[in-house]
């Protein structure tokens, strides 16, 4: 393979690893500090998806819609929390996920009905249309942009948890919410708070795939179940976890699709397995958490 | 207690033995369907409610018994004892080398492990055109007979006896299994893990055997599926109809048996009313389980149990 091929493959794989984390990290830290694995999140990034859709379509400008549609991807996000889960946490973990589950029915059928069944193409703005040339060869820019993107928010979290009071008192819940509550942290609205911004994650996630794969019914499931092996990869709970485990399952899909396409599936799974062989709970994880 | 629940069982032995007389055609073709839904949520029970493993991929074996039993209808017309044989074998089959991967993890991570494994099935279903007539799947199943040269089970009556039948067998075999020593090792496992492998035993083999048991059930309910309804289609592997398995489980009553087996009748009978009303009865279906989670979290057997106790 020559040089140029590869590093177009790279790239493919980063961009692709790049959305990816925006689902997986969310999906992660909801785990990490609230002990729920949030099946409705595919369903917040599918959101995400098609209020991009319909911002970009009232406004014309898709800057805008990516700083609006995620806040209020959010906030629905913590309602549907506070006015659900929160009075489920004492009972087993299957239960929360079937209340999500339950949630992600009643979404997913929502925006049927609100959008209808045909998948809807947003447009790219101005400045990411097109490709760039490097070294003889064309690169689409909005990849490019989705590789930018998917680092600059692994950054942002990564800084928020570790450099800030909030960040310490998410990983003080996380680490043991009972303790953090003897000490103050009111425990349900960092609860709230942390599923908002995991569910804001998704729908930002959601609007800047739509240029890239439309917005679609199924989108949801699709990503929910690729970010599920990379949260089992990286480690439930883990944000350096999501992002490793991220950029493996990209570059399984990339090269995959490459070399196998009507098994790239498969490949995905085989390298999953194979993982799990020698560390059942991930890569990053620890071996309490699930 | 004990006798209140043995009257029980024994009416509704004799509700499903008069019912052919009793029913109208298509009433009885839709209690074939119920009883088939509740083989299945019974088989998810045994490792859900028994031994505390959440599978988020069983759909996946109730359809390959659907596949494995109407290919062995279509191209080689076998009685239909030997396509829920096919089925069921087929399920258990693939169900083992998944559930070796699947039962290194615990908890969360084994749910995501098998619904990654389902969604894995589903999409080789789905693209196997050859084999499984991809989205459209296999159509035209037909319900052939009961033996080689035996009577025909084409009619209605003669289906639903056949589906009766094995469900009955089924929930009495599975009553067999939890009670078991192999049972009670499955509910140690359930209701503390550590402890149960701090004396001595290796939990492994008995949550893969439970699993690859459970795994054929649901092949066996899936094989009935096919030739009763005349198809089988990737839609019965989707991740929905896994969720769907969970909440017929959670509505009846987790770790019942007999409870699963109602709730995945009431669970199909709510969405047939609400689907004749409207297209979108997944909303309602949602919003239903959403207040089945919150408000009566021992399901309907769990909660009738508790009022009984208590009366």
């Amino acid at each position: 393979m020559s040089v140029i091929a590869l590093v177009e493959h790279l790239l493919n794989a980063l961009a692709l690893a790049g959305l990816l984390f925006l689902v997986s990290a969310g999906l992660s830290l909801v785990f990490g500090i609230l002990r729920v694995v949030n099946f409705a999140h595919g369903v917040f990034y599918m959101l995400g998806a098609y209020l991009g859709f319909t911002a970009v379509r009232l406004t014309g400008w898709f800057w805008p819609s990516l700083l609006i549609v995620p806040p209020a991807v959010g906030i629905l996000g913590a309602l549907l929390e506070a006015s659900t889960l929160r009075f489920i946490y004492r009972r087993p973990p299957i239960y929360q996920l079937l209340l999500t589950f339950g949630l992600a029915l009643i979404l997913e059928e929502t925006v049927r009905v609100l959008y209808g069944p045909t998948a809807l193409g947003v447009e790219p703005p101005a400045l990411l249309q097109g490709a760039v040339e490097f070294g003889g060869t064309v690169y689409p820019r909005y990849r490019l942009f989705l590789v930018v993107l998917g680092l600059a928010v692994g950054a942002v979290v990564w800084l928020l948890l570790t450099r800030t009071r909030t960040g310490l008192v998410i990983r003080a819940v996380a680490q043991n919410s009972e303790m953090a509550g003897c000490l103050g942290a009111d425990v349900r609205r960092v609860r709230t708070l942390v599923f908002g911004c995991a569910c804001a994650l998704a729908g930002l996630g959601g609007v800047a795939a739509a240029p890239m794969t439309t917005a679609y019914l199924g989108m949801g499931i699709g990503v929910i179940v690729d970010a599920f092996v990379v949260v089992v990869i990286g480690g439930l709970g883990s944000i350096p976890g999501s992002m490793v485990g991220s950029l493996i399952v990209g570059a399984a899909q990339t090269w995959g699709a490459f070399y196998l396409p009507e098994t790239a599936m498969v490949i995905m799974y085989a390298v999953m397995g194979a993982i799990l062989i020698f560390r059942p709970w991930g890569l990053f994880g620890e071996e309490d958490d699930a | 207690m004990m006798t209140r629940s043995r009257w029980l069982a024994a009416a509704a032995v004799m509700a499903l033995a008069i019912a052919p007389w009793a029913l109208a055609r298509h009433q009885l073709s839709i209690l074939t369907d119920l009883l088939i839904f509740g083989l299945f949520a019974l088989s998810l029970d045994l490792i859900m409610g028994y031994t505390g493993m959440v599978s988020f991929g069983h759909a996946a074996y109730f359809g390959l018994g659907a596949y494995g039993s109407a290919l062995v209808l279509i191209h080689f017309e076998q009685p239909i004892p030997i396509a829920l044989l096919t089925g069921a074998v087929l399920a258990g089959v693939i169900a083992l080398p998944v559930g070796w991967f699947s039962t290194r993890a615990t908890g969360i991570y084994f749910a995501m492990l098998t619904l990654a494994f389902a969604q894995l099935l589903y999409t080789v279903a789905y693209k196997w055109r050859d084999l499984t007539g991809g989205s459209d799947g296999i159509a035209g199943v037909p319900k052939t007979t009961l033996f080689w040269g035996g009577p025909s089970l084409a009619s209605a009556g003669a289906f639903y006896a056949v589906v009766a039948v094995a469900v009955v067998v089924s929930l009495v075999a599975c009553r067999a299994i939890v009670t078991s020593p192999f049972g009670r090792a499955l509910q140690a496992i359930r209701e503390n893990e550590r402890r149960f492998v701090s004396l001595g035993r290796d939990s492994r083999p008995f949550k893969l055997t439970v699993f690859v048991i459970a795994a054929t059930f649901a092949g066996l309910a899936g094989a009935l599926f096919a030739p009763f309804r005349g198809f089988a289609s990737p839609e019965v592997m989707f991740w929905v109809a896994s969720g769907q398995g969970l909440m017929m489980v959670i509505t009846g009553g987790i770790g019942t048996l007999v409870g699963p087996v109602i709730g995945a009748m009431v669970f199909i009978l709510i969405q047939e009313i609400l689907s004749s009303y409207t297209e979108h009865w997944m909303i309602f279906t949602g919003l239903i389980f959403v207040l089945m989670v919150i408000f009566l979290p021992g399901g309907l057997v769990g909660t009738a149990r508790r009022l009984a106790a208590r009366a």
